[in-house]
């Protein structure tokens, strides 16, 4: 019996210490979904460093028939927006929800780490919130309302999720940015995003140095760079194969199965060989050309044209990489690899890069063709 | 009572003074008792003192009525000679024997008694409390002899021994102990029976009165004794070497030692097969772990954790939520408190109207809170489902337990949030494991882990595996069909 004053004087002081302070009550909340990080100033105007900040709120309040709310403002810093925000809402901001970030591509070419790196610190901020990069201003695309899709931040991200799901673009991280912008030898990549007349779709992969953007490559080509880059599983390209004389073939190339492997050889003068091989499974769902799939020796000479296909994309690819100095596909890491520590830290491998010798071969095999003839 | 009084004199022991019975002693005795039977038989020179309601009519015919109706004066020594009568000389004893059954008879200066005991009892029915689907349907009933003949019935065994208690200062209630000899550890039957003997009170009207009074830890809110009103239940726990008692006016027997886990385990495991007992069990651990975090994890997201939703679950919740006027917390308690009123009610009211009461309850409190905006759905689901849960399991304390620390645990998340809910949960597992059954730990086979006993604790694996006794009971044969002499 003599815990039983303890216990109730123990209850108490969680009573009385607890407060109320820290409560996040659900409904009183303002859950960020996306946020846009713009510069403020036009080119002209480079004294104006202030950011403009967006930032997208899903609503779900019954009586009211916006389903989402955007507040914008101009501030030096998120946290400042932060506050400036709290002026303009009843609810309570939070970024626990957080699910994508936008930046625009003007501030994303002055370089992105010190906003990504507040989102790395803060502990209610998930390392797998998406980073994309707008072609435009992300303010632009989030403060649009967009008839078929009354959410915008949501419509962002559930595509994002879905496409990179079938890799026809890479779905980029904080923890991925990060951990690229950290490690020797490679360079972080993102998404970029367009706005449409009536929707926003997909315009490429932008190509960071550090945290600046440099250039991108258009989405046609994003399956050939995830390629390059890694393995996968799933995918779907379509092919144009020119036969020279004759007229062009469409080809569309399923259920794509990728390996690639990277082989790095240094000649006696210190130059870099290094040997991308590209192995590529899969089934034909659709070809429009002459020859017959089922005829072991056609489909051989497919599987050919379509590795020339690759590699000749492929090699263009590289060619725009190494010319703007971005080894976005991290052959740096594997050059790292093949030295020992001591090679590797007298080596300035943002030299050697542009000027590597890398080659690129693909092999093509089609697993199935369905009910050609 | 004073402790020095604590050795209560048993029938044979030394009484205080011991007077020669007489007919004129005992009918002072019973002076004002208007039930009581006097007869005489003078051409006998035979006197009787009963209570008719106690004792049999076809045994008094048989014993008395018949013998001595057909007798003359000089053949009834002979007659009190059988061995059913006892020659009485104490006259305390006599008039105990008279209040549990016996027939006093007084011949010459001599005195008989002869138990003829044949109490009213309610028949053999099912019970209500512990229904199981498959398996016998017979349960206890209020007459300690009637459920003794049950449990004899099922072992036919002499090893099956019966130690006869006393409790209660006034009503004298009789609380039968038995174990099976060679299994049970004899240390465990000693404590028990000094347990049962040192209870001080006026009665006892049910095992689970008594249950209380020999608990490890009273003041704890868990059961420490699992009772059941089921025959089959109570011989099991005999079978793996457990003491059984049982007390007479109720129906409910009890078992000890016990472990916690020996609360979710039903009979119907056994005579399922063992993939579906398994199940079943597991089904009960998991609804165990409902029942107890369900609403507070609900009042701890709400309140503090908006991260741990996902995203489409947040905003109808949100919708729901943002008609409420209280906080989590107040509106979770205010649901609780309702659907132990709809229980208690239920429970309390006869099963016809008691079907109006889930009526009410569930329909129209359930929707016309929401629609009045003092609750929101989701927590009608969380309490709903947390009540559903709790009923799951099989012991009907220990649910009625859970449901109480559950709302500690509710206000524990709603003041510190998930801290505090695990506060609380670890503060309820150091609490289990400082209790004791019978000096035995109430976490075994956890703590102190036995992990062979997991086949019959988590699991129920197939017969072919249950080879040994559990280890709680410390029994000398620990594998079964081995039975050493």
């Amino acid at each position: 019996m003599r815990t039983m004053p303890k216990a109730a004087a123990l209850l108490l002081v969680i009573v009385i210490i607890a407060g109320c302070g820290d409560q996040r009550i659900l409904e009183k909340q303002g859950f960020i979904q996306s946020t846009g990080y713009d510069l403020n100033g036009t080119k002209n105007d480079e004294k104006d460093n202030r950011l403009m900040i967006t930032v997208d709120i899903p609503k779900s309040d019954p009586e009211q028939r916006m389903q989402r709310e955007t507040l914008t403002a101009i501030a030096h810093s998120s946290k400042e927006a932060k506050i400036l925000f709290a002026g303009q809402t009843e609810l309570s901001l939070v970024s626990g929800q957080l699910r994508s970030t936008l930046f625009g591509v003007s501030l994303a070419k002055t370089g992105i780490w010190k906003h990504i790196d507040t989102l790395v610190r803060d502990p209610s901020i998930s390392q797998r919130v998406k980073i994309v990069v707008v072609n435009g201003r992300a303010h632009d695309l989030l403060v649009r309302d967009y008839p078929q899709h009354p959410r915008a931040g949501q419509y962002i991200d559930r595509m994002l999720e879905k496409e990179s799901a079938l890799m026809s673009f890479p779905l980029v991280t904080i923890y991925d940015f990060s951990r690229d912008y950290f490690d020797d030898g490679i360079e972080p990549i993102a998404p970029i995003i367009r706005e449409n007349k009536k929707n926003i779709s997909f315009d490429g992969i932008a190509l960071f140095k550090k945290d600046r953007y440099i250039t991108k490559i258009e989405s046609k080509q994003s399956l050939i760079f995830s390629m390059m880059k890694q393995n996968f599983k799933k995918g779907e390209i379509s092919m144009k194969l020119g036969d020279g004389s004759k007229k062009q073939e469409y080809l569309l190339f399923s259920s794509v199965i990728s390996n690639r492997n990277v082989k790095v050889k240094r000649s006696t003068k210190g130059n870099f060989n290094i040997q991308i091989n590209i192995v590529v499974k899969g089934s034909v769902l659709e070809y429009s050309g002459s020859h017959e799939l089922s005829k072991d020796y056609d489909r051989k000479k497919i599987e050919k044209r379509m590795a020339e296909y690759i590699e000749n994309e492929a090699a263009a690819l590289m060619a725009t990489m190494q010319k703007h100095n971005v080894d976005s596909l991290g052959i740096g890491r594997n050059v790292r690899n093949s030295l020992s520590y001591e090679e590797w830290n007298k080596l300035d491998w943002n030299k050697e890069y542009p000027d590597a010798d890398i080659r690129i071969s693909a092999r093509i095999v089609i697993k199935d063709f369905g009910k050609f003839k | 009572m004073t402790n020095t009084e604590k050795n209560i004199p048993k029938e044979d022991g030394p009484a205080k003074k011991k007077v020669a019975p007489s007919l004129a002693l005992t009918l002072k005795e019973f002076k004002d008792c208007a039930d009581l039977i006097y007869r005489s038989l003078p051409d006998l020179a035979l006197e009787m003192v009963f209570f008719d309601h106690l004792t049999g009519s076809e045994e008094f015919t048989r014993e008395i009525a018949i013998p001595f109706g057909s007798a003359e004066e000089q053949d009834v020594p002979q007659l009190l000679e059988r061995s059913q009568f006892t020659e009485i000389t104490d006259s305390d004893a006599l008039i105990k024997k008279i209040l549990n059954g016996s027939v006093a008879l007084f011949f010459h200066e001599k005195c008989y008694a002869i138990h003829v005991y044949k109490p009213e009892s309610r028949t053999i029915q099912e019970s209500e409390s512990e229904v199981v689907i498959t398996g016998p349907h017979d349960s206890f009933v209020e007459t300690a002899t009637l459920n003794l003949s049950l449990i004899r019935r099922r072992v036919k065994s002499s090893r099956l021994k019966v130690i006869k208690c006393e409790v209660g200062e006034i009503t004298k209630t009789d609380v039968y102990i038995l174990y099976i000899d060679g299994l049970a550890n004899m240390e465990y039957v000693q404590e028990f029976i000094k347990r049962v003997e040192l209870i001080e009170l006026d009665a006892i009207h049910d095992a689970n009165m008594l249950v209380q009074c020999i608990d490890d830890d009273p003041n704890s809110i868990f059961p420490q004794f699992p009772t059941t009103e089921r025959t089959d239940a109570a011989v099991s726990k005999l079978v793996a070497g457990r003491i059984v008692a049982i007390v007479d006016g109720s129906p409910s027997v009890i078992s000890a030692p016990a472990s916690f886990f020996e609360f979710f385990s039903s009979p119907d495991d056994y005579y399922q097969r063992w993939a579906l007992g398994t199940a079943t069990r597991l089904l009960r651990f998991a609804a165990f772990i409902v029942t107890i975090t369900f609403t507070a994890l609900y009042v701890s997201v709400t309140t503090f954790h908006y991260e741990m939703v996902p995203e489409d679950l947040l905003l109808t919740l949100t919708e729901s939520r943002s008609r409420v006027p209280f906080p989590p917390i107040y509106e979770a308690l205010l649901l609780e408190v309702t659907i132990e009123l709809l229980r208690e009610a239920g429970a309390r009211l006869p099963t016809k109207i008691g079907q109006t009461i889930g009526i009410v309850g569930g329909i129209v409190i359930g929707q016309a809170a929401v629609q009045a905006g003092l609750t929101s759905n989701i927590l009608i689901i969380a309490v709903a489902s947390s009540a559903i849960a709790s009923f799951v399991i099989p012991s009907y304390m220990m649910s009625a337990s859970i449901r109480l620390a559950r709302f500690g645990l509710i206000i524990l998340a709603g003041l510190l949030g998930n801290f505090g809910l695990m506060l609380g949960l670890a503060l309820m597992v150091i609490h289990l494991s400082g209790l004791t059954s019978l000096k035995s730990s109430y976490l075994t086979p956890i703590a102190p882990i036995h992990l062979k006993d997991w086949r019959d604790t988590f699991i129920r694996a197939p017969f072919w595996m249950l080879k040994e006794r559990p280890s709680q009971s410390k029994t000398s044969n620990k594998v079964k069909n081995k039975m050493r002499q």
